[in-house]
């Protein structure tokens, strides 16, 4: 059986990547399963999705926890512990990274021995978080990967995934998926079936018995006000606004308004500052400076600066 | 009639009481609206949430709230509102609770609940006269599970159940006009891309008593199928088109607190959104970008200016 994991951000396509990889495996004559993670599906936010296919009848139910392929589309994600990428990852499991950097660069910062494969892109994609149709791209490698499913299966299962968006943008994403597929034919076969989880080799997971407990005791009375502002929702952020103050007009009830996340908040001086932690990157603030003092640079691009930034200060400043 | 305060963007409040770290989509046009009505009703308000894409904004333990929330099913936020209420009142009689601890009770629910399965209950607390506040963000469609169509949608979009050529044959319910002919206190639209509008509609409901009801036109990006960075500008098109009219009901007449002059053509709102490409690509379809401009030239025809 294989298990496919699919991970990116809602938005990318990554949900749509796994009905299409489904949608080719049943063509050629795999029984299926694919599923979405169901939730909080939001733009922008870790979603997942995953593919089970088999020549014989999937007993198998749930989230795959023992992935022979983990698709990954946006590579900030892998460091996200709320996004589980790495879960359940296995010596034999491959990892296909869209990614800026290298597969030895990710063998080093994982520690993994695994096949790493990057996602290929044409020179033209400068930032990798905005890769046009990374899902489809992705659909297009895994199902080369896993050398089961033909050039025509692959382009049958698009159309009939994305047949109700009109052929022009049919045409496209089939053509992205067949440049990947042929792109990756070096790779083809790399990922290998897995071996039958039967339930009996179940073992539970090391579950801490507690005691029932009433509820006043079990679930609390939170008092605490905006406790939200725990989650770090800034994770979500591909583009960051940046403010340049040297042409901020200090308006700070533009910005700070209009932001739908609270994220822009004015100090006593009455400027107003990002809190990255939580901006989400939607990028309004960019739209509607009055000044065009806000600029939008990609995330990746912004903590390299940051991190050169703070490598030249002096330490004693 | 009340008194507003706020005249202009720098009367707007400059704190956010709102917590940010919410899991709603990045550049939500609900979200936009909702944190600024916030800042204006202030810490003592008690949200009753019924199921929609906000029900995930307080989930235990994270609140973005300074009060309490309570989740009801999606036919009957007002009926809890009812409870709270009532609850609130009886503590009040009882002097077990000061007057400076009772609270706004606001209703909190998207278009699919006040338009359909909610509408009965909203209904029902504006005959009982109930004290509260109803904020209905409208993003035209059932948002939290993939953009199904519902009674909220526009004429020709594209939903995730209104997929054909030429997208939802149906027409966008007047919810204002139902709620208005049960004359309640007050009624008004609104939307998050207008702040010193919405502003002072919140403002003018806090001060009044009875039911009290607010939709604000909330410009989604995955429903909507536009960039987040374009919901602002796409809420400003709204009214400049004149396809979201912004009014108000109020000591039994509707009044119009902006009239969009020159009104733009509707499709310059039509061509921002991709639930409505199917009206320019692959062709223009003439008849329905002129049958979507006629009703709202007819719409601004019936108002008197």
């Amino acid at each position: 059986m294989y298990r496919i994991r699919f991970h990116g951000r809602g938005g990318q396509g990554m949900k749509t990547a796994s009905r299409v990889l489904g949608t080719a495996f049943f063509q050629e004559a795999f029984q299926v399963q694919d599923a979405p993670r169901y939730g909080a599906e939001r733009r922008g936010a870790p979603i997942f999705a995953y593919v089970r296919a088999s020549r014989t009848a999937i007993n198998e139910r749930g989230v795959i926890n023992h992935p022979d392929l983990v698709a990954i589309a946006d590579d900030s994600l892998i460091s996200a512990p709320a996004a589980g990428v790495l879960q359940g990852i296995g010596p034999r499991t491959v990892m296909l990274i869209n990614s800026h950097e290298s597969p030895e660069t990710w063998q080093h910062r994982l520690n993994l021995d695994n096949t790493i494969l990057i996602v290929p892109a044409e020179d033209a994609v400068t930032d990798r978080a905005d890769l046009p149709f990374a899902g489809m791209v992705c659909a297009g490698a895994a199902a080369r990967l896993v050398g089961v499913i033909g050039r025509e299966a692959l382009a049958t299962a698009i159309r009939e995934e994305l047949h109700t968006h009109g052929s022009g943008l049919v045409d496209r994403n089939i053509e992205t998926a067949l440049h990947t597929y042929d792109l990756m034919q070096d790779h083809a076969n790399a990922v290998t079936e897995g071996t039958e989880i039967s339930a009996k080799s179940y073992a539970s997971p090391q579950w801490i018995e507690l005691p029932l407990e009433n509820a006043g005791s079990a679930a609390p009375s939170i008092h605490a006000a905006a406790t939200s502002t725990l989650l770090k929702t800034g994770l979500w952020r591909t583009m960051r606004p940046v403010i340049d103050y040297d042409h901020c007009s200090h308006c700070w009830w533009v910005c700070s308004t209009f932001c739908p996340d609270s994220a822009i908040r004015v100090n006593e001086e009455g400027v107003p500052e990002i809190d990255y932690d939580h901006c989400k990157g939607c990028l309004i603030c960019v739209a509607k400076c009055p000044p065009h003092a806000i600029e939008a640079i990609p995330e990746n691009a912004a903590k390299a600066r940051e991190e050169k930034a703070h490598a030249t200060k002096t330490p004693d400043r | 009639m009340a008194k507003t305060l706020i005249r202009r963007m720098k009367d707007l409040p400059s704190t956010h009481l709102f917590g940010s770290g919410t899991p709603m989509c990045a550049g939500c046009g609900g979200l936009e609206s909702l944190h600024q009505i916030y800042e204006i009703l202030g810490p003592r308000t008690v949200f009753v949430n019924a199921a929609g894409c906000m029900t995930l904004l307080a989930i235990y333990p994270f609140t973005p709230f300074r009060g309490s929330w309570l989740y009801t099913a999606m036919a009957s936020a007002p009926a809890g509102a009812q409870g709270i209420r009532d609850a609130l009142d009886i503590l009040l009689a009882q002097q077990r609770i000061g007057a400076d601890e009772d609270l706004n009770v606001v209703v909190l629910t998207g278009d699919g609940s006040a338009n359909g399965m909610g509408l009965s209950a909203t209904s029902a607390a504006m005959e009982r006269g109930l004290d509260f506040l109803y904020i209905c963000y409208d993003n035209e469609g059932y948002g939290n599970t993939g953009q199904q169509f519902s009674a909220a949608t526009p004429h020709g979009a594209r939903t995730a159940t209104s997929t054909g050529p030429h997208g939802f044959g149906g027409n966008k319910k007047d919810l204002f006009s139902i709620w208005a002919a049960h004359k309640p206190a007050y009624v008004a639209t609104a939307i998050g891309a207008e702040p010193v509008d919405l502003a002072r509609k919140v403002e003018t409901a806090k001060q009044l008593k009875g039911p009290r009801l607010i939709i604000t036109l909330a410009p989604c990006p995955p429903g909507w199928d536009f960039d987040p960075r374009d919901a602002a500008d796409i809420g400003k098109l709204a009214v400049k088109t004149g396809i979201w009219p912004l009014k108000e009901y109020i000591d039994g007449k509707v009044v119009h607190s902006k009239i969009p002059h020159p009104r733009l053509p509707v499709e310059e709102y039509l061509k921002t959104q991709g639930r409505f490409n199917h009206l320019f690509q692959p062709q223009r379809d003439e008849a329905l970008l002129a049958e979507i401009q006629d009703s709202v030239d007819r719409y601004w025809d019936g108002i008197a200016v």
